[in-house]
C-alpha cells in the first residue's frame, strides 16, 4: 500500500498539506475526486493528489470506479418520445390550459 | 417588459403560435430532463406537461437574460420538487460524506464492470444499465437533479446553480455526493461483465 512510485518525483522543498498516506490522507483525497476528475482543482492540488493516486492502490481503483461512474451517467441513452405521443402531450397541454385546470 | 434576445420565444407566446414554437423547440429537450428525473414514461409526461402549463403562465415573468432552456430547466425542477414520490425509494435526506468513505480494502477495490469497454458496449450489460437507472432514482431529489442536470444534460456547476437555486459551491458538494452515492450502488451490487463471445478475450474470469 505504501509501495513509492518511481516515475513520480517528489518536487523538491514542496510544501504539501497532508504529506503522507495513512487513511486519513486518502480520506483527504476521496473528498477532492469530483474536483479533480473536473479539473477544478488548483494545478499544486492535482499534483499532489496524482502523486497520492499512483503511490496508494486503493485510491487508484477508487477513483477509477468513480470516473467509470460519471462516464456511464454521461453516456445513458434516453428514450425520446414519438411522434404520436409528442402531439398527444401538446393537444393535452393545450386542453388543459384552457380549462384552466392544474390538472 | 423583458429584454428580448434571439433566444427568447416570440412576443405572441400567450398566442397559439408562440406556444407551438416554444413546445417544438423544447420539447424534446424537456422530457429527456424529466424521463432522467423520473425514470419512467407517464411520469416524465406529467412532469412536461405540468412544466409547459406554467411556463405558459408565468411567460411574462420570463427575464430576457436567461436562455429559454435555462428557464424551462428551472420550471421543471420545480415542478418536480413539488411532486410527491409515488414509488417508494429512499426517502429525502441529505448524503453525508463520511457514509461513502469505504471501511475496508475490500470495499475500496470495489469495481464496475467496464474494463476495456466503451460505455456503449458497457451498456449491453442489462444488468448494468438497471443497476445504474435504480441508482440515480435512489438517490435523495435534489442530488438527483444535480447529478442529472451537471451529468447527464451537461450542464455547468453555474448554470446548475442558477436552476436550483443553490451556489456553485453547493452544486459541486452535492454532485461529489451524488456520484459517490452512484459508485456505491454499482459497485457493491457484484455485477459481471457478461461474455461476449470473442471480443473480449482478455476478460478475467467473470464469465458464467
Ligand atoms: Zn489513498
Amino acid at each position: 500500500m505504501k509501495k513509492a512510485r518511481d516515475s513520480r518525483t517528489r518536487r523538491a522543498g514542496k510544501m504539501t498539506p497532508h504529506p503522507g498516506h495513512g487513511p486519513g490522507h486518502c480520506l483527504n483525497i476521496l473528498k477532492q475526486l469530483s474536483a479533480y476528475i473536473d479539473d477544478e482543482l488548483p494545478s499544486e492540488i492535482c499534483e499532489e493528489l496524482r502523486r497520492h493516486l499512483g503511490a496508494c492502490p486503493n485510491c487508484e481503483v477508487f477513483i477509477a470506479s468513480l470516473r467509470d461512474t460519471v462516464t456511464l451517467c454521461r453516456h445513458r441513452p434516453t428514450p425520446a418520445l414519438s411522434a404520436s405521443d409528442r402531439a398527444a402531450l401538446r393537444l393535452n397541454i393545450i386542453r388543459a390550459s384552457k380549462s384552466g385546470s392544474r390538472r | 417588459m423583458p429584454r428580448r434576445t434571439a433566444n427568447t420565444p416570440p412576443d405572441d407566446s400567450q398566442g397559439p403560435d408562440g406556444f407551438d414554437k416554444l413546445y417544438r423547440d423544447h420539447v424534446d429537450l424537456l422530457y429527456r430532463y424529466a424521463h432522467r428525473l423520473c425514470g419512467e414514461v407517464e411520469a416524465a409526461k406529467d412532469l412536461v406537461q405540468e412544466t409547459f402549463l406554467n411556463a405558459y403562465r408565468g411567460f411574462r415573468g420570463f427575464r430576457g437574460d436567461a436562455q429559454v432552456s435555462t428557464w424551462l430547466y428551472t420550471i421543471a425542477s420545480r415542478a418536480c420538487m413539488r411532486m410527491r414520490r409515488k414509488r417508494k425509494g429512499e426517502p429525502e435526506r441529505e448524503l453525508s460524506l463520511d457514509e461513502f468513505v469505504p471501511t475496508s480494502e475490500g470495499e475500496f477495490r470495489l469495481q464496475i464492470p467496464m474494463e476495456g469497454l466503451t460505455p456503449e458496449e458497457a451498456f449491453e450489460n442489462k444488468e448494468l444499465r438497471e443497476a445504474l437507472d435504480q441508482a440515480i432514482q435512489k438517490l435523495p431529489k435534489k442530488y438527483r437533479m444535480t447529478l442529472v442536470l451537471r451529468d447527464m444534460e451537461g450542464l455547468s456547476a453555474k448554470e446548475v446553480g442558477a436552476i436550483i437555486g443553490a451556489s456553485e459551491r453547493a452544486v459541486k458538494s452535492r454532485l461529489h455526493r451524488a456520484r459517490l452515492f452512484v459508485r456505491r450502488e454499482l459497485s457493491a451490487r457484484g455485477i459481471t461483465q457478461p461474455g461476449h463471445g470473442s471480443e473480449t478475450p482478455s476478460m478475467r474470469g467473470s464469465l458464467t
